[in-house]
């Protein structure tokens, strides 16, 4: 070696070498093992998620947030659901713990509050109803042990998006009634549209029918259901199947993995008559060259049981702060402010959804309808099939939720296995409950 | 040797004449002496290896089979014994797994490796073949992932091949190729292939080239062409590279994951899922992490053993003849 010359990797000498590999190895196992967040600079929060069509919503409302309580936000996107829930549990205990979340939820929130890592909002809640920022009745979706854990993010309320202008076409009007919509597949089938989409493709759509079709049959059963209350073999649950079951052997679903983008697409294209969708649909809709209230509008599936309280499904994202996370005041501080009609505007807008913030206007004419139809009708909110239950009990009974929409006939077994999967999922929720 | 002149009187100085015998040497390099070139001399440079093994697979390895005795639900666990394992033989989406990666290895078998074969075979000796070798290796630098991407739009029931099938007059034959057992896994199978022939056809390729002139030509003055020159020369000649082959193609179909979990993420209704998948779902979807060490023990018993047997039947053996 002369020495002049700036070394290089051949030059090194074998010391050098071991050292600099063993470091390499030592931080990329350090980098694994952290998790992913790191603190931001002063003034600046990360959320983290893991939906890309939050990233350009949060920026929005991170602009707001500047100007009512100087922070910054900052979209930290992890685009898979399975690796995001991954992180956020094994990072949670830990320093290096994402500062906010964009979570479920429910009894998704409930798992998470109850590992202690989860700051409590009550007092935010408090002041933020106080104020009229925050629908009362969404409250009971975002408590553990009678005490608040997240804010609401957005409130989509799950809904049926179709295209006006085929309607029109095909002589059809907006449903009203149960009749209008049987009318509605009836008549597009005919006219060679496939009137409705289903999927099992990305697993977790398997719930929607077994949702939408059980909420207009029975909504308190579907409540009582959901919580562990009631039992899956149930005449109730089996006339739902048999209805399912029915629109499939009419030949009214799409095949089952046409996935939810290609299904807009299809829509606003007048090949596909509805799609069943949470109101975050808007953005991709809107995305895909659609019109909302012009060509592409979206109405709430009318009950089939005209005796049962009008209900429909609602999804809210939990905007959730973590105990340990590096910059927690800071977050703490983006979360008193989170609910402020400007920053829940910015967000709702940017996302083409509903607020949980009464006082923001609709983002779009579809929205508008739907809250009218929810003011004017006194709709019940039931929260969605994803989010009720066991976090374990749901992953498995889509899958079965699956296998009934791939063979309906099959929806005894499908039900009792459904039964057995809750048994032993609610027996290990009740006992970590009494730890 | 300057002092040694100026000195007046001569020192006799006794010459020791250096003898090196076998036992000689066999016992300095055994004690302490520190000079290199002994047994344990070796261990300092092998001990970075070692550790990393060491901390990366063998510490993993046995935490998992400790971890199977087990219900663990990643926040609290109790011992339950051979329980984890019972459950296995008594689960059906684990024997639906089971099955599933026997024909992940069958199919894997059947159609890379002897299409591997026959391409290779084929162009070894045509104009241009090389061209058409590289043609067909290029799929393989593309990732699992993105090539499950590609083989959606085609799979999918208003994907590519329902189209080509309803456009030739095929109606009937169109179906949702991803949405029912088993053909879910035999058309994964078929994409898989379309990846994973390229690199056989490149190693067979690579034995065909290694094959002496010699040997062909004296089979050729025989009068061996065709089908008897492939199955008395060639594939003899091959035997080495087929066991490499043979070998990755077992060890990678046991080990599928990126395209199942691309196309199908193991369903619907977990019908499609290995036991690579099996084991990822109870583990870190369903927080079953006794379960899904048992799963991961299964799975790494079936490799090992099928790879162990495989290449103890087909590996030459170059012991001497006592020791056999």
């Amino acid at each position: 070696m002369s020495g002049r010359h700036p070394p290089t990797a051949h030059q090194l000498d074998r010391r050098s070498l071991l050292l600099a590999a063993g470091a390499g190895a030592l931080t990329a196992v350090g980098a694994t093992a952290c998790g992913s967040a790191a603190g931001q600079p002063a003034g600046k929060v990360a959320v983290h998620g893991d939906n890309v069509n939050f990233g350009p919503p949060i920026e929005a409302a991170g602009k707001q947030m500047k100007s009512v309580a100087g922070l910054s936000l900052v979209p930290e996107v992890i685009p898979s659901l399975e690796s995001f829930e991954q992180v956020v549990k094994s990072s949670l205990r830990t320093s290096k713990t994402p500062d906010l979340l964009k979570y479920w939820s429910g009894y998704r929130l409930k798992d998470l509050a109850r590992t202690g890592g989860t700051v409590d909002l009550s007092d935010v809640w408090r002041s933020a109803e106080a104020k009229g920022w925050v629908d009362p009745s969404l409250r009971s979706a975002f408590t553990y042990d009678d005490k608040v854990y997240a804010l609401p993010m957005n409130l989509a309320y799950w809904v049926f998006y179709y295209n006006t202008e085929v309607f029109k076409e095909n002589g059809l009007k907006k449903p009203e009634t149960w009749d209008d919509f049987i009318k509605a597949c009836t008549t597009l089938k005919r006219a060679g549209i496939t009137p409705l989409h289903a999927a099992t493709d990305g697993r977790w759509p398997s719930f929607i029918w077994f949702q939408e079709v059980l909420t207009r049959q029975n909504p308190q059963f579907y409540e009582d259901l959901m919580n562990g209350r009631e039992h899956y073999p149930d005449k109730r649950t089996e006339r739902a199947m048999q209805t399912i079951g029915d629109f499939a052997d009419k030949g009214w679903f799409t095949a089952l993995d046409l996935t939810m983008d290609n299904a807009a697409a299809q829509m606003i294209k007048g090949k596909l008559g509805m799609v069943p969708c949470g109101t975050w649909m808007g953005a991709l809709v809107a995305g895909l060259g659609g019109k909302l209230g012009k060509n592409i509008d979206a109405f709430v599936l009318p009950m089939e049981n005209p005796d049962a309280k009008p209900s429909m499904v609602f999804e809210c994202s939990a905007f959730v702060s973590t105990v340990k996370g590096p910059d927690r005041k800071e977050a703490y501080r983006v979360a008193e402010n989170w609910l402020h009609p400007k920053v829940a505007q910015a967000f709702a807008h940017a996302l083409q959804d509903g607020s949980p913030n009464p006082k923001v206007p609709p983002a779009n004419p579809a929205i508008a309808g739907v809250q009218r139809t929810v003011r004017e009708k006194k709709v019940r909110m039931l929260n969605r099939f994803w989010e009720l239950g066991p976090p374990e009990l749901v992953e498995a009974t889509v899958d079965d939720l699956a296998a009934f929409m791939l063979n309906p006939s099959s929806y005894r077994s499908v039900l009792r296995t459904m039964q057995e999967r809750a048994d032993e999922a609610w027996k290990v929720w009740r006992e970590a409950e009494k730890v | 040797m300057t002092d040694m002149a100026t000195t007046a009187k001569p020192v006799r100085v006794r010459r020791r004449i250096p003898i090196r015998s076998s036992h000689h040497s066999a016992r300095r390099s055994g004690g302490s002496s520190g000079r290199l070139g002994g047994p344990l001399s070796g261990v300092p440079w092998g001990l970075p290896a070692l550790l990393f093994v060491g901390v990366l697979l063998v510490y993993p390895f046995f935490r998992s089979v400790y971890g199977s005795f087990f219900e663990d639900n990643g926040f609290t666990s109790s011992f339950t014994g051979l329980d984890n394992y019972a459950r296995l033989a008594e689960d059906p989406i684990f024997g639906r797994s089971v099955l599933n990666t026997l024909f992940w290895v069958a199919g894997t078998l059947l159609l890379p490796v002897l299409a591997g074969l026959f391409i290779a075979v084929a162009t070894h000796n045509m104009r241009f073949g090389g061209v058409w070798q590289l043609i067909i290796a290029l799929p393989y630098v593309i990732s699992g992932a993105a090539t499950a991407v590609v083989w959606k739009f085609i799979l999918t029931t208003e994907g590519a091949a329902n189209e080509v099938l309803r456009g030739i007059g095929l109606d009937s034959w169109a179906q949702g190729w991803l949405l029912e057992w088993p053909q879910n896994t035999l058309s994964m199978i078929v994409a898989s292939t379309w990846q994973a022939t390229g690199l056989n056809v490149v190693l067979f390729a690579i034995g065909l080239r290694a094959i002496p002139r010699e040997t062909v030509e004296a089979a050729q003055l025989d009068g061996a062409t065709g089908w008897r020159m492939f199955r008395y020369i060639t594939l003899p000649q091959l035997r080495a590279m087929t066991v490499v082959v043979v070998g990755m193609a077992i060890v990678n179909s046991l080990k599928a994951f990126d395209m199942i979990w691309v196309l199908t993420q193991g369903g619907p209704a977990r019908s499609s899922e290995t036991l690579a998948l099996t084991m990822y779902r109870e583990t870190f979807r369903l927080f079953h992490v006794g379960y899904g060490s048992a799963i991961a023990l299964v799975l790494s018993v079936i490799v090992v053993a099928s790879s162990w047997f495989y290449l103890r039947r087909q590996m030459p053996d170059t012991r001497p003849e006592g020791t056999r």
